[in-house]
């Protein structure tokens, strides 16, 4: 139960990084923070107690004690994507340093938010 | 080999990993290629599109029956989306090719295919986290694109809309975990089956997240701040391919998700409140811009406010009216935003005043953006008439008059601002002479969908008998759980 | 203020959160697909491990997708960053100390990386696992080393290789079987090197391409800085 609170308390604070921080950088950390919280939730979901790695290496493992694997399957595939999304946003990141030469996202603002 | 509906997603896929290598060799292969694309999978529509419509073909990818392995659900109404973007994606893909001359072209055309990668995924899968995951390529891909351009405005607008689509994807993702903790499983067809095993609370946590998430990519209010600063930044035929496909995927989305799961009267009272407020404001906001893709833009959103209504009235006559209408919006708007392309690359300015006299100097792109635009009011002969007249009357059938007012309403706020763009664009002025001249391959991309857009006006049959199907398999939830379980 | 309307938004929904999690069952077993998976793993697959084997087989189609995510983001990043290759970058080079020790360490990296990914179906780890050792292997070569280069021509080729070995053991799959990324090969005795059919294969796959894209996106990314 503490797992989930704690993944829930990271969930929040990323997403009071993105709501109030006026760095670009520091939004685009929130943004993987909040990743992590969802990451951190989803394998706890799959959690079994006193289970084990769900990797059949040796005989005397059985199905029965293994954690379930579907979460961290798809944990898998949402932290690449949280990746790729980070990366796209540093790119953007740098061109908007280049074009304003600032970080500060008041600076910044041309279009209507 | 038969043409099975996994090629849909895996040939776009193929020929955006193919696109670097081809490369190396030429230029105008990368330009060619996705042409042979669509024009395959265009083949491919004809072959699946009958058998679709009398009975739903489930694709089972990796040779695991569902719910264990993935299946793709080719049912009438994916069907009748994926058609229409393969329509749209082939005409934008001629327009492009003249239109897109900035480097680097070949990365152009391999975020395009991976867009509509993302969005035929997003109209096939039968599995909520591979939906996700083509959500996440679709979305990308749109960052990418709208930042094309390279220039101060287009990398902000990308940034904005990055950081809405990530809250977006975060909360869909959410909303499949807690699906997937208490059910188990992953499988739509599965998952309604087991919905009731999910408390009450947990489910209407679930709703709201799934609602706020699919709601972002379908323009919901008030939850669109992205689209107009996108669209108009963003290269005018990524513009189309935002408003044409992008967001019909993410309201087929929301909507399948809404009418398996949560079909109930108080839901469809939201959906057509939000719809009410989306098309009210958006048209409000429209009429208010100066700029001539920002109102396309807004208009846009109030056309999926439209759409919205009259999904949320659930009846059988009302959810084809919006199938219909979300095909004839997707063929309008691309028209109005590759002739609006072409008028703002011929005046210099994105601004409608300056779009004074164009009309006389440039007479046929601004007869197809006249067109467009006399479509998309609902005027006739043009299609956007028998769509607009078919929602009109099923809010009438359904008898709630307060709805029936308000969309004329909407519908006349609309009429008057895209009119008077109509009316700046044929009022007499000296033009400087211009010698910059509409391509070929734009004008006959236009022409395509002018002829489209009054072939159905003229005869709506055609693809009146298709809605029907369409309709019937989105809101019939039990067929859906039968076909889609095997 | 405005971080006061945060702090009171987060509240809110950090209360309805709360409420759900708090009723949701915590290290219970579940009924449903996970259980089967752990019961017809060994039996369907030839893979050890299970994870990799709902990763590439069972929901390979997800993998599909995720290799899509990160060579659109290699593609989108040079879309974004195009026209700023080349210039000079900033980066200090580093002591005598560091760049011998990286050298060292390099091609032990890289190694680990690789055999991270061809046990994928035995060990933990797998294909994108492996590909982020690599590229953190390259990462550290770029910290040491000033004039540290990758070919670019050299990276293409390996992420369109890779990308195009995915999709056409999927489509043999679908010509030779039923449907798309069906597996073909013999299963073979679990717990070898060579068994569990094409899951080796595709793995080997995207080990190589996510090693090229991220160490793309690192390339990318450092070149623009001045």
């Amino acid at each position: 139960m503490l797992y989930y609170i704690g993944a829930i308390s990271l969930i929040l604070i990323g997403m009071y990084a993105v709501l109030t921080k006026k760095n670009l950088l520091k939004i685009v950390v929130g943004l993987s923070i909040v990743d992590s919280g969802v990451n951190l939730l989803f394998i706890s979901v799959g959690y079994v107690k006193d289970a084990t790695a769900p990797i059949f290496s040796m005989p005397s493992l059985t199905a029965d004690k293994m954690v379930d694997p579907v979460p961290q399957a798809l944990v898998l595939t949402a932290i690449v994507i949280g990746l790729a999304t980070t990366a796209v946003a540093l790119g953007l990141v740098i061109r908007l340093y280049d074009h304003h030469k600032t970080l500060n996202i008041n600076k910044i603002r041309q279009l209507k938010w | 080999m038969e043409f099975s509906p996994v090629l849909y997603i895996a040939i776009p896929l193929f020929a955006a990993f193919l696109i670097p290598l081809l490369g190396k060799v030429s230029k105008t292969l990368v330009k060619l290629t996705p042409g042979i694309v669509f024009l395959y999978l265009s083949y491919g529509s004809i072959l699946l599109f009958p058998k679709a419509m009398e009975k739903p073909i489930v694709q089972v990818v990796a040779g695991f029956k569902p719910p264990f392995g993935i299946s793709l659900y080719y049912g009438a109404t994916a069907a009748f989306l994926i058609t229409m973007v393969t329509i749209v994606g082939f005409v934008i893909w001629l327009y492009s090719y003249k239109f897109i001359i900035r480097e680097p072209i070949e990365k152009y055309y391999m975020l395009f295919m991976m867009l509509i990668t993302g969005s035929t995924g997003i109209l096939l899968t039968g599995d909520m986290f591979n939906m996700f995951v083509f959500l996440e390529i679709t979305s990308i891909a749109a960052y990418s694109l709208t930042a094309f351009l390279r220039d101060k405005d287009g990398a902000e607008a990308a940034f904005k809309y990055l950081l809405i689509g990530s809250f977006s994807s975060t909360f869909y993702l959410l909303s499949v975990m807690i699906i997937y903790s208490y059910t188990g499983t992953l499988n739509f067809a599965d998952i309604a089956g087991k919905i009731d095993l999910i408390p009450p609370m947990a489910k209407g946590f679930v709703l709201v997240l799934v609602l706020v998430g699919m709601g972002i990519e379908a323009e919901m209010f008030p939850l669109n701040g992205w689209a107009p600063d996108a669209y108009s930044q963003a290269p005018s035929p990524v513009g189309a391919v935002f408003g044409g496909i992008v967001v019909k995927a993410g309201l087929y989305a929301m909507i399948r998700i809404v009418f398996l799961f949560f079909k109930t009267p108080e839901v469809m009272q939201f959906l057509i409140f939000m719809g009410i407020l989306t098309l009210l404001i958006a048209e409000m906001a429209a009429m208010r811009q100066h700029q001539i893709k920002r109102m396309l833009a807004f208009s846009s959103i109030g056309q999926m406010g439209l759409v919205i209504i009259a999904l949320g009235i659930g009846t059988m006559g009302s959810t084809s009216a919006a199938l219909f209408q979300m095909f004839n919006h997707a063929l309008i708007k691309s028209l109005l935003f590759f002739a609006a392309g072409y008028l703002v690359f011929h005046s210099g300015s994105k601004q409608i005043e300056d779009l004074e006299g164009l009309g006389y100097d440039k007479p046929v792109t601004s007869f197809f953006f006249a067109v467009g635009a006399l479509a998309i009011i609902g005027l006739p002969p043009f299609s956007g008439f028998w769509s607009k007249l078919l929602i009109l009357v099923s809010v009438a059938k359904a008898g709630d008059i307060a709805i029936l007012l308000l969309i004329l309403t909407g519908s006349v706020i609309e009429a008057i601002y895209y009119l008077r763009a109509v009316v700046k664009l044929y009022t007499r002025k000296e033009v400087p002479d211009n010698v910059r001249r509409t391509p070929i391959s734009g004008l006959v991309a236009m022409g395509i969908l002018a002829a489209i857009i009054l072939y159905v006006g003229l005869y709506p049959g055609v693809i009146e008998k298709w809605l029907a199907p369409a309709a019937n398999n989105l809101l019939n939830a039990a067929d859906y759980i039968k076909a889609g379980l095997f | 203020m405005r971080k006061a309307i945060a702090i009171l938004l987060l509240a809110i929904v950090g209360y309805y959160f709360i409420n759900v999690f708090i009723h949701m069952p915590f290290g219970e077993k579940r009924e449903g697909v996970g259980k089967y998976y752990l019961e017809n793993t060994v039996k369907e697959t030839g893979a050890a491990n299970v994870v990799t084997a709902i990763v590439v087989s069972y929901r390979g189609f997800d993998t599909l997708g995720e290799v899509t995510v990160l060579f659109l983001a290699a593609t989108g990043l040079g879309a974004i960053l195009f026209g700023k290759r080349g210039e000079k970058r900033r980066l200090q080079g580093a002591s005598v100390i560091v760049k011998t020790t990286s050298m060292m360490l390099y091609p032990m990296v890289v190694l680990l990386g690789a055999y991270v990914f061809v046990h994928g179906h035995l060990t933990p780890g797998g294909g994108f696992q492996g590909g982020a050792i690599i590229a953190t292997g390259v990462l550290l070569m770029f910290m040491s080393y000033r004039h540290f280069n990758v070919s670019h021509n050299a990276l293409t080729w390996i992420e369109s290789l890779a990308g195009l070995t995915f999709a056409t053991v999927g489509l043999i799959g679908l010509a030779l079987g039923t449907t798309f990324l069906q597996n073909f090969l013999p299963l073979g005795t679990p717990n070898d090197l060579v068994s569990a059919g094409i899951i080796p294969i595709i793995y080997i796959a995207v080990g190589f391409k996510v090693g090229a894209e991220l160490t793309g996106v690192l390339d990318n990314m450092l070149k623009t800085i001045r």
